[in-house]
Order: C-alpha cells, then sequence, then structure tokens
C-alpha cells in the first residue's frame, strides 16, 4: 500500500517516527490554551530546542481553541514550531474544532512561508480523539486545503507507532 | 424539573456503561459492609477516626452511581438502594481526590474481601473514566503525556537512553578489562532481549550496568531495544487502557522485530504486572515469545551454574519488601527468597510478607501526585514500623516504584535504612572468572595514574555539614578542588566568582533554595555554561526542575548518594573515561 498521495501539485506522506526529531521545515505541537509545553512532545521540544522557544512562548498571550500560533523552532531540526491549541479529552464538537484547528495550521503555516509542514495525530493518545476519526477529519481536511490556491508542498502525517500509523494509511487509501 | 449535568459528567456516564463487565458488576453488587477491608488497608490504619478513607466507603462513591444507572433496582428505587448520581464538575473532582489520593491501588483489601469484591480493580477503572475527560492530577497528565508521546514515562529522549546505554557499556569494559563485555543494542535473533524502567536512565544507570554484567558472566546471547524499550506502563496507574495498550504493543512489537526469544523484564513491579500480565489484554496481541522477571533469570543463571555467587561480600542484615504488584498480583514472590538465600549472608523476613505484606504507599502513581505526599507519608506509619521490626539495614525490593517509595518513608520515619535492589546484590556477589592471559613482561615502569578529576573545579552546595562534607572528600581524594557552600546565597556568589566546572547542588535549603539558584545560575550567561548535578532527597521536586524554562541540569540524583555513584555521575557529567 501506498504511504502517499498527490493532491493537484502537492503531496501527502505518511512517515512513522518521532515528530520532534524529523528533518522537515515545520511541524505542529498540540498545544493547550496558555502555550505551555509541558510533557511529552513538549517536553522534547524544550530538551532539543534550548530555552529560547520558551521565552517567546511566554510573550504571547493565552489562546482560544481552533487558534494557531507559529514559533521559531530553537536548536531543532525544523525551523518552526505552529503551535496549534485543539480540542481535548471528548470536548464538545470535536470534529468541528479539530478541523477548525486544522485549517488554520495550514493557513498560518502557509502565511510564514512554510513549505513542509509535518503533523502528528492531532488529539489523539493522551487527549483521547479516537484514532480512526482523528485520521479522517485530519485527512480531510488536508485535502480540502491542498485543493485550493496553495504553496505547501509536502504534508506529513507522522504516527508515533504502528497502533496510530495502521488507521491513518487505511484513511490515506480511502481518501476519495 | 430535571437537574442539569454537565458535559463532562455525561461523558463520565457514557463511558462507565460501556466499561461494566461481569467482573466489575459483581465486585459493584457483591459487598456486604462487613468491614474486613478496613483492617487490610494502610490508608485506614493511619487514620483510624476518619471512615472515608474505607475501602467499602471509597467504593460506595462509584457504587451508588452504578446502582442508580444500571442496576433495575437503582433506576427504578433509587432512595431504596442508595443510588445517587453524579452531576457537576465538583463532583468529579471530588472523586479524583479518592480514587487517586486516597488509595494505591495496592489490592491488600482485595485479596482480604470474603466476598471477593475487588475494589482496587474498579478504582483503577473510576481512575480511567475521569482521565477521559481530562479530570486527574497534574502529576498524572504530565507522566501519561511523556509515555503517550515520547515512549517512556520520564520523558527520556532516545538520544539520551543511548548516551547511557554507550556509557555504561564502556564502564563494563573498563570494570571488567574486557572487551567484549558490551551491552548490544538491537541485535537480532538473541536468547533475551532486555527490558527496562526510565528511571534507571535518569536516576539509577548502575542498575543498567549491574544487569549486563550479569548477562556477560553467564554468556548471555542478549540485547537492549532501541525502541519501544519502557517496560513500566503508567497505563496501569492512570486506568487509561488505552495507554496500557499502546505501551505494551511497542515493546512487544520491538521484541518481534528483532526476532528475540524471550523478553527479560528488569526489577519492577507494575511494569511486569503489565508487560507480562495485563499487556497482551490491553494490546488485544497474542505474544510468539516468553517473558521472565530479572528476578527468575538471575535465579536461573545461578541454578545452572551459568554464573557463580560468593554471599560473603553481602554481609549487611537485609530485609525484603514484597512489591503489590509483583506478589499479590502475579504472584512473584518465592523466587525473591530463593535468590537472596543465595546472595547474602543475613537476610530477616518482614511480617506479614508476600502477598500480605503492606505497600511501600508509593504504589498506583503515587510518588507523581505531590499534592497527596502528607496523607501518603502519613498512612506509611504501618510500613515503617513494619520497616523498624525487622532491624535489618537494608531493605531489599523487586520493584523500582518501591525503591522511590521506600525511600522517602525511610527519610520520613528517620529510619536510616538503604534500599537496594536484587540486581545490586547479584552483581556484586558475582564472582568474574579469572583471565587466563599470557602476557610477555616488559622491562618495569611505574605508571602513575593521574586523579581522575586533577584540574577540575567543583562547587559542592548542601546546607548540611556531614553531606558536604562526604561530597567534598570523595572529590578531593580523585583530584578535584573543591569549594563549599551552605546556602543558595552563597553559592551564587562562589559560582559567579570561581566559575567551577560542575556544581552538585541540593535543592531544599533554606533561605534562596536549589531550584532558584539553579534558574539564577542559567538565565545568567557568565554563570549559563556551569555544568549542574542536583542531588536531592526530595524526589517528588524533579518535574520543578525539568519544568524550569532553562536548559535542564546535566545530572539529577536522589539521596543518600554513596560514592561509586557520584564518581559515576561526576565523571559522566564532565565526559571523563
Amino acid at each position: 500500500m501506498s504511504d502517499s498521495k498527490h493532491i493537484n501539485h502537492s503531496i501527502i506522506r505518511l512517515v512513522k517516527g518521532d515528530i520532534t526529531d524529523l528533518d522537515i521545515e515545520a511541524f505542529v505541537y498540540y498545544a493547550t490554551s496558555d502555550l505551555v509545553l509541558g510533557s511529552g512532545f513538549g517536553n522534547s521540544i524544550s530538551m532539543r530546542g534550548g530555552p529560547s522557544i520558551k521565552e517567546e512562548l511566554e510573550k504571547v498571550e493565552e489562546l482560544n481553541i481552533g487558534d494557531v500560533y507559529v514559533s521559531k523552532a530553537g536548536e531543532m531540526k525544523a525551523d518552526y514550531i505552529v503551535h496549534a491549541v485543539g480540542p481535548k479529552f471528548q470536548e464538545e464538537d470535536t470534529k468541528t474544532k479539530l478541523k477548525t484547528t486544522m485549517m488554520n495550521s495550514l493557513k498560518k503555516a502557509e502565511e510564514k512561508g512554510i513549505k513542509k509542514l509535518a503533523f502528528p495525530p492531532m488529539g489523539a493518545g493522551f487527549y483521547g480523539t479516537p484514532l480512526p476519526m482523528c485520521a479522517d477529519i485530519m485527512l480531510q481536511s488536508i485535502k480540502e486545503y491542498l485543493e485550493g490556491e496553495t504553496n505547501l508542498e509536502e504534508i506529513v502525517v507522522c504516527p508515533l507507532d504502528t497502533r496510530e500509523y495502521t488507521p491513518f494509511l487505511e484513511a490515506l487509501q480511502s481518501l476519495a | 424539573m430535571s437537574k442539569h449535568r454537565s458535559y463532562k459528567a455525561e461523558k463520565f456516564l457514557e463511558r462507565l456503561g460501556q466499561k461494566l463487565n461481569r467482573q466489575m458488576v459483581g465486585s459493584l453488587v457483591a459487598c456486604v459492609h462487613c468491614g474486613m477491608c478496613t483492617e487490610a488497608c494502610h490508608y485506614v490504619l493511619a487514620n483510624p477516626d476518619d471512615p472515608t478513607y474505607a475501602p467499602a466507603y471509597k467504593a460506595d462513591r462509584l457504587r451508588k452511581i452504578f446502582k442508580r444507572h444500571f442496576d433495575w433496582t437503582g433506576r427504578i428505587f433509587p432512595w431504596w438502594v442508595g443510588g445517587k448520581s453524579i452531576f457537576t464538575d465538583e463532583e468529579l473532582e471530588e472523586l479524583k481526590d479518592i480514587v487517586f489520593g486516597k488509595c494505591t491501588n495496592c489490592r491488600r483489601c482485595s485479596i482480604n474481601c470474603p466476598m471477593g469484591v475487588d475494589f482496587a480493580t474498579y478504582n483503577r477503572m473510576t481512575r480511567g473514566l475521569l482521565v477521559s475527560v481530562g479530570i486527574m492530577p497534574e502529576g498524572v497528565a504530565v507522566v501519561s503525556k511523556d509515555q503517550w508521546e515520547i515512549g517512556n514515562q520520564m520523558g527520556v529522549l532516545k538520544e539520551d537512553y543511548i548516551d547511557t546505554l554507550e556509557w555504561m557499556s564502556d564502564e563494563l569494559q573498563l570494570e571488567l578489562e574486557d572487551d567484549t563485555a558490551i551491552i548490544p543494542i538491537d541485535k537480532m535473533n538473541c536468547e533475551v532481549v532486555y527490558s527496562i524502567n526510565p528511571r534507571e536512565v535518569k536516576y539509577d544507570p548502575r542498575t543498567i550496568a549491574d544487569a549486563a554484567k550479569i548477562f556477560h558472566n553467564a554468556g548471555e546471547n542478549w540485547t537492549m531495544p532501541s525502541e519501544g524499550w519502557d517496560m513500566t506502563n503508567f497505563g496501569l496507574f492512570s486506568g487509561d487502557d488505552a495507554l496500557g495498550g499502546a505501551v505494551a504493543r511497542r515493546l512487544y512489537e520491538k521484541v518481534s522485530e528483532l526476532k528475540g526469544r524471550k523478553l527479560v523484564i528488569s526489577e519492577c513491579g507494575h511494569g511486569y504486572r503489565s508487560t507480562r500480565c495485563e499487556g497482551p489484554n490491553w494490546a488485544g496481541m497474542d505474544i510468539d515469545f516468553e517473558m521472565e522477571s530479572s528476578v527468575i533469570t538471575m535465579l536461573r543463571y545461578i541454578r545452572e551454574g551459568r554464573i557463580k555467587v560468593d554471599k560473603t561480600r553481602n554481609t549487611t542484615p537485609v530485609t525484603f519488601h514484597d512489591s503489590c504488584n509483583n506478589a499479590r498480583s502475579c504472584g512473584l514472590f518465592e523466587e525473591p527468597r530463593e535468590l537472596l538465600e543465595l546472595v547474602v549472608t543475613d537476610w530477616r523476613e518482614m511480617y506479614p510478607n508476600r502477598a500480605e505484606n503492606y505497600c511501600c504507599t508509593g504504589g498506583g502513581g503515587a510518588m507523581s501526585m505531590s499534592e497527596y505526599t502528607p496523607n501518603r507519608l502519613k498512612s506509611a506509619k504501618v510500613k515503617a514500623d513494619q520497616l523498624t521490626a525487622t532491624g535489618a539495614e537494608i531493605v531489599v525490593t523487586s520493584c523500582h516504584n518501591c525503591v522511590d517509595g521506600l525511600t522517602d518513608v525511610i527519610r520520613h520515619y528517620k529510619l536510616g535504612m538503604e534500599v537496594s535492589q536484587l540486581v545490586n546484590l547479584v552483581a556484586n556477589a558475582l564472582i568474574i572468572p579469572e583471565k587466563k592471559v599470557i602476557v610477555e613482561v616488559p622491562a618495569v615502569e611505574e605508571v602513575v595514574k593521574e586523579p581522575v578529576l586533577k584540574g577540575y573545579k567543583i562547587l559542592v552546595v548542601d546546607d548540611e555539614p556531614d553531606i558536604l562534607t562526604f561530597f567534598s572528600s570523595v572529590l578531593e581524594d580523585n583530584g578535584a578542588e573543591v569549594l563549599e557552600a551552605l546556602d543558595g546565597d552563597t553559592a551564587v556568589e562562589l559560582a559567579l566568582k570561581e566559575k567551577p566546572d560542575l556544581m552538585t547542588l541540593d535543592l531544599n535549603m533554606p533561605g534562596k533554595d536549589g531550584g532558584k539558584v539553579f534558574e539564577e545560575l542559567r538565565n545568567n550567561p557568565a554563570t549559563a555554561g556551569i555544568k549542574v548535578c542536583i542531588i536531592t532527597g526530595r524526589p517528588e521536586l524533579r518535574r520543578l526542575i525539568y519544568d524550569r524554562p532553562v536548559t535542564p541540569p546535566e545530572g539529577y540524583l536522589d539521596k543518600p548518594v554513596d560514592e561509586d555513584t557520584l564518581m559515576l555521575n561526576v565523571r559522566k557529567i564532565l565526559e571523563l573515561a
């Protein structure tokens, strides 16, 4: 089964691994409203990126669900981190909010001139969004965005392990 | 007009309905309130006048909800059978404090219940229901997110894990003077794949080296995985079965990928239970390799004559603490005793023991929930009494969580004991066969080795004069120029003036505490480059240090720290061979 799909002149690819160690221009971090990095990928960002990222984030005001802020990525392999505040823990209207968060992430990245952007499974895992729903909304949102006028060249979806990868591969195959 | 129910409470009830199975329902309906569980619970023993600690009382909080919504009697006559619903987020928060703060899921009440009510199992389920709506102690959230996203519950990055294995591998080669004594990583087709607790990487790498020494001397064909190596599973504590399955699956898949024949699990109670017993169900996987506790592996090596031990090397009086998960949930209690008989000269039983032993009081994730620390330590009185009664100087346990829990209890009740694990005792008792090497005798030339820390300036900061003197003596004996500070202000002053290569820093000090000193030095360009090793008797403060918006410390040690551990870590931080 192919792990990629072309949409007009752009491509969606699946890459299994640690998104914070990915060799890519920018990646999305599923953030909290106060933009505190915290643990998990936030911990990786703090450790690998150094203190400058936290310093930049401390100057930003609290965000609402669906909002996005693009920061520099300190000493990480990536140049930028797209902090996207998505829905969490079975929140009301999870689907709608997740789609808004996806579209805003793509839009803000594009505004920053980013060409290659990676997403984790947004809200899956710790925040409990079911993987099939997550894969479906994410890939549909990416497709919808890439079908419009865009300079984004490559969107990578980066599941951490096989458990996450498989539903994304299935959703990518069935992406009409 | 019906009472309004919050969205989270709705979701809580919805998921409760999905989680109920025959085992849960059996436990929810069987309680006859006989009170047998109360005498079994260490929280009740420490709070005899407070009925809210009784397992039956705690259980009733969920039982009432179950009755109201899922039992036909309660749906029709809630007033008759005590059915009561849940409506607000405040009520959910209150439930959180009960299921996380007043129970360590140790299962001592479960095995003492004549009706077979497994309170710990549905206490865990209740935790999972709360986690699913985002209600959990901060520490549980931090650790769970680390394990979901980084792959281990202490947030150890892959490069740090590999670096530690390589470091321990180098140490082993040096100690044994044997180039073949290495820690193999991702070797295919091995007899043993060895998985560990991230605590070993972050705070206790000596246990990795000790295990490696045993595998090497046993002539084992073994390896450690580069990924999926964490055999602990916070899903067991948080009640999140999805996390449980994800973590277990990562480890199982890695063993299969390496075509390992046996997965050996290092000494960790909840890790053993999660990986060996619960994991296959959570992950929904059939496992095509064997799984074994390292306690059994070490015992097997001795019985088979693959390693030889000399018990007279471990003469200090020792007692053994059974981990709840090993003993009560997995029946692993005779093997560690057999092993102790072989590697120590004086070991004493603790009473009660085996499946009836009391929890270290740090189980069920309690060590990560600092808001409940005073209650936890109060409930540890029975554990402290148990330990004292043995008259032992060392308490041995086959569980990393218990190591931290017991260390805290010993410190709090001033018991003056040390905590150790079987792997340390076996490694210490190990008889290393002498190598038969024919060496050409060169002309006699005396080689004088320079002390390893010669030329290094080290600042030692601690408010306890005894500890300050001990650390200073060790470092000076190894050639370092040592500066001393008894408080935070002096530490900052000396750091600015002397620019040491390294500082050891206590956290809990009067006046300016170690955390403030650390952040101040990191934020000052003149001192930001000084390497720092935090050495603290307050393990619960770890997260506060790592959460500061500055580069993390280069090292972190829990007191008590012996000479070998101090030097091992100082050499590691200063990158000395």
